[in-house]
């Protein structure tokens, strides 16, 4: 059964339009992501769940419930804010306790709620402080105590990490993960940071200039990336200019530089199309110098740089294309030498192509 | 997140009150002012004429009263601006602790009734005031000053009224003034003189405008201190409205005023907004 | 302060505190006047009374006169409150086209200049038969009074994080409940510095209120402009002093309660 729904979305202001024609069906329980970089849409799509946008178009639904034309306060949603929004004239006590107010909960039955929530984001004992005494990881819990408080159907987030540092963000997944996973609760997370997206989401739905570009588990948006500009926004990529030389059915060949060749599975322009070439670092697999020449495109090893568990190498071709390839650190391609002669293998799948201005930047 | 019609509701309120009691009563003024008065028979019926305004222009009388409220707004301006700045200066670069008893020193009489401290004027520099009194007492003069129900009293007045309004838009002024391009002057080698005329005076010029044009219009559309303290015989534009629509009875010839006062005041705001945002342009 | 840092020099400090005397000058020459025994000044004084007090808080036609002041003062206070801050709202979040030329029109009673206003009233409510009305007084008081109640709304509501209203709605709030909860909290120190305003230009009004009061009314100030026209009486200097008290203890308790001297 869908928890959430929204059938054809869209949202114009006079002529620009910033959400088109996005349709998503969220299961129960499910932890959706929208990923894209800011201006996408996805802040808009969020809004116009909550209600706080007018949707121009399409239809939202709450389990069977049209909601699209109802008021934000009757949609029986928890919503939590970038900047928190805490109340700062309210305790924390207070605030977590406004929801619960407004749907007529009192007394006894308000205070165990109250301390329930709390207890959940591990604040039992802030009750009485005031928001402005709170470290920015504290506001945020208090948000999310505050959101599910009056046991909403579904949880909203918008972007709600950003604004902490790094090691705190990390924590903050992995919390916010496991609550929602023992609460069993619906939840669309909105954000620009694809590690959040991809650690956390049951699915994900990666969105440039307001369309929906794949709607995917973390795994396939990664390894199986549908468009040019999912291939361009997530991972590492290799955005190099080329041109496509040729096509043969679904995919061709494409031209770098002038000297190198390669073969694409799926292309999506005609021949002679000036295109970004996009190869995932993780995509190149690094060969001996021998083997026979038609295999793999032959270069040298210009740089090496060991970033944990990674090692890279930056690569170059003939003609002086440059490739950055990826590696573990701990296996056999770890140790090779700047000045090393080398072969890269690139599958013909792992090789996307698009316009110029559609590749996804960060 | 608010409809239109929400909003609309909201202000609808406000908007129908004053649409009905400020801005029809002030254009109905435009009418009257096109009419010829009778003195003893009240409005001549069916008569229209500009006749008013072109007297405002034409008449000795009317073009020395206009004279004298300009003049006098400029005077005032010009000593609420020499009195005002070392103390808007104190305020905002002086020691903190004094800031806040400065400010409430400032504000409390402005928000004084007028006519109590008008009334303190008199009190003082009448010819049977405190200051005369105490002259007369010390044997240093034998006959009173005459400091009141003239220009002098009436200059003083003005200045006193107006100069808090003056000395708190210098304040925010000056505070916009950032502190590091002065400390940037002054280890160039600059005086301390010098790093006011070439820094703080330029780059507080925007509100030394915005407070010089607050108090020249303030002063220009007074009613009560000039008619408290000026004496029976001099009038400027507001007392001579006040005159004429309730002892002469000549409604149309003061409605006429009115509306040039009004123009004045306007033209000034909007000449000196102008300015404002060319000097916005350019810096 | 650190050295580099520019700060007065002692002419400077000393013409500033020599301004601050002239200004509190004639407030203290009042406050003598009140208690003096003889109806001229002299320093030192001749003797000191109490008699000027009793003689105003006695007199009917003062008495009456303070309450039609406080009448209109409170009313016009309340009524600008309540239609401003409406209004303010409704431009704030913009639902309302032209937000700039309506706060431009909401402000006009502070640009035109009082005496015109004054008569312009004078002859609508005599056209109308308002003159001399309590409800046309109360209104002219709300239209000279409302321009300081409409900025400090806007002011304070600019301030207002519009998340937080948000966050109240999404919690189950009504539009009404959210900006009364979360809203209106935030607002009140501004609110209350306007209303302050408000209440004093309506207390203290004379170039307005002098052409609509009516044969058996008057208020505090005008009652006293007129008074000054016919000489220096100490009783007038006595009620005087009662207003400045007044708005001495205001001032104190604004500044207290709502830190007024951040919103001048």
């Amino acid at each position: 059964m869908s928890a959430l729904t929204f059938e054809g979305l869209g949202k114009s202001y006079g002529d620009i339009e910033v959400v088109r024609d996005v349709s998503l069906s969220i299961r129960e329980g499910e932890f959706v992501s929208l990923l894209g970089p800011s201006g996408c849409g996805k802040t808009t799509i969020l809004r116009m769940v909550a209600g706080l946008v007018a949707p121009t178009r399409g239809r939202i639904l709450i389990g069977t419930e049209d909601v699209t034309s109802l008021p934000p306060n009757r949609r029986g949603l928890g919503l939590v804010f970038q900047s928190y929004a805490l109340f700062p004239h309210l305790t924390v006590y207070e605030n977590v306790a406004f929801g619960l107010r407004r749907r007529g909960v009192t007394g006894a039955e308000l205070d165990r709620r109250v301390k329930e929530a709390l207890a959940l984001v591990r604040l039992d004992t802030y009750g009485q402080r005031s928001p402005r005494q709170l470290s920015g990881g504290q506001q945020q819990r208090v948000a999310i105590a505050r959101a599910l408080a009056p046991h909403p159907r579904v949880l909203l987030f918008d972007e709600p990490l950003s604004n902490l540092d790094a090691q705190l963000r990390d924590e903050m997944q992995i919390e916010l993960k496991r609550l929602q996973r023992n609460l069993g609760i619906t939840t669309l997370f909105v954000t620009h940071d694809q590690g959040e997206a991809l650690s956390m989401s049951d699915r994900v739905g990666v969105m440039a200039k307001g369309v929906m570009q794949q709607l995917a588990t973390p795994e396939d948006i990664y390894h199986r990336p549908a468009t040019g500009f999912v291939a361009g926004f997530i991972g590492k990529p290799n955005r190099l200019h080329g041109i496509i030389a040729s096509r043969d059915g679904a995919g061709g060949s494409l031209t770098l530089g002038e000297t190198i060749h390669l073969s694409a599975s799926r292309l999506e322009h005609p021949a002679g199309t000036p295109v970004d070439i996009i190869v995932r670092q993780e995509a190149i697999r690094l060969l001996g110098p021998n083997g026979p020449d038609s295999f793999g495109l032959p270069g040298e090893i210009v740089l090496r740089s060991f970033s944990g568990a990674r090692v890279q190498y930056v690569v170059r071709l003939a003609g002086g294309v440059e490739f950055v390839a990826e590696a573990a650190s701990n296996g056999p391609d770890a140790a090779l030498a700047p000045g090393a002669a080398v072969r890269l293998a690139i599958a013909p799948d792992q090789v996307f192509a698009t316009l110029r201005d559609e590749a996804g930047t960060p | 997140m608010i409809s239109r019609r929400q909003g609309l509701l909201l202000i609808a309120p406000l908007g129908l009150v004053l649409a009905g009691f400020f801005l029809v009563p002030a254009l109905m003024l435009l009418p009257t002012s096109l009419r010829e008065y009778s003195p003893g028979t009240g409005f001549v019926p069916n008569v229209w004429t500009v006749e008013n305004y072109l007297r405002i222009i034409t008449d000795d009388y009317y073009r020395e009263v206009i004279w004298r409220t300009l003049g006098l707004g400029l005077f005032v301006t010009l000593a609420c601006l020499v009195m005002g700045y070392p103390l808007a200066y104190l305020i905002a670069r002086g020691p903190v602790r004094w800031q806040v008893p400065l400010i409430l020193l400032v504000v409390f009489p402005m928000l004084l009734n007028l006519v109590v401290r008008s009334f303190g004027w008199i009190a003082l520099l009448a010819n049977r005031g405190l200051v005369n009194n105490l002259l007369v007492d010390l044997g240093i003069i034998s006959t009173p000053l005459k400091l009141m129900f003239n220009l002098t009293g009436l200059m003083i007045g003005l200045t006193h009224i107006y100069l808090p309004f003056m000395v708190l838009m210098l304040v925010g002024a000056i505070r916009n003034v950032p502190r590091d391009v002065e400390a940037a002057a002054a280890t160039l080698g600059s005086s301390r003189l010098h790093v006011f005329t070439a820094v703080t005076l330029p780059l507080s010029a925007p509100g030394i405008l915005a407070g010089s044009i607050l108090v020249f219009v303030l002063t220009i559309s007074a009613l009560v201190t000039p008619r408290m303290l000026g004496g029976p015989t001099y009038k400027v534009m507001a007392t001579l409205i006040y005159d004429e629509f309730m002892q002469l009875l000549d409604w149309s010839s003061g409605s006429a005023l009115s509306f040039t006062l009004s123009a004045m005041a306007i033209g000034v705001i909007w000449l000196s907004s102008r300015i404002t945002r060319r000097w916005a342009g350019m810096a | 302060m650190s050295e580099t840092e520019t700060h007065p020099g002692r002419t400077t400090t000393i013409v500033a505190w020599l301004v601050v005397i002239f200004l509190q000058v004639p407030v203290l020459v009042v406050m003598l006047a009140a208690f003096s025994t003889t109806s001229y000044l002299t320093i030192p004084p001749q003797g000191w009374t109490l008699q000027w007090f009793g003689k105003v808080l006695s007199d009917p036609g003062y008495l009456s006169a303070i309450r039609m002041s406080l009448i209109l003062a409170f009313g016009s206070t309340i009524l600008s409150l309540l239609l401003g801050t409406a209004a303010a709202y409704a431009i704030h979040r913009k639902t309302v086209p032209g937000a700039e030329a309506i706060t431009a029109f909401l402000m006009a009673p502070l640009v035109l200049p009082s005496v015109v206003i004054g008569v312009a009233m004078l002859q609508f409510y005599s056209l109308t038969g308002l003159r001399g009305s309590l409800f046309g007084l109360m209104m002219a008081h709300v239209v000279i009074t409302v321009p300081y109640t409409v900025r400090a709304a806007l002011t304070g509501l600019a301030g207002v994080d519009i998340a937080l209203e948000e966050a109240a709605r999404v919690l189950g709030a009504s539009g009404f409940e959210a900006f009364r909860l979360v809203t209106l909290p935030l607002i009140k120190p501004g609110l209350v510095a306007g209303a302050l305003f408000a209440f004093i230009t309506s207390l203290d009004n004379v170039p307005v209120t002098i052409f609509l009061v009516g044969a058996n009314q008057t208020t505090l100030p005008v009652m006293i402009f007129s008074s000054v026209e016919m000489g220096i009486d100490p009783s007038v200097a006595a009620v005087s002093t009662l207003l400045i008290v007044a708005t001495g203890i205001i001032l104190v308790l604004a500044e207290r309660r709502a830190g007024f001297h951040r919103f001048v």
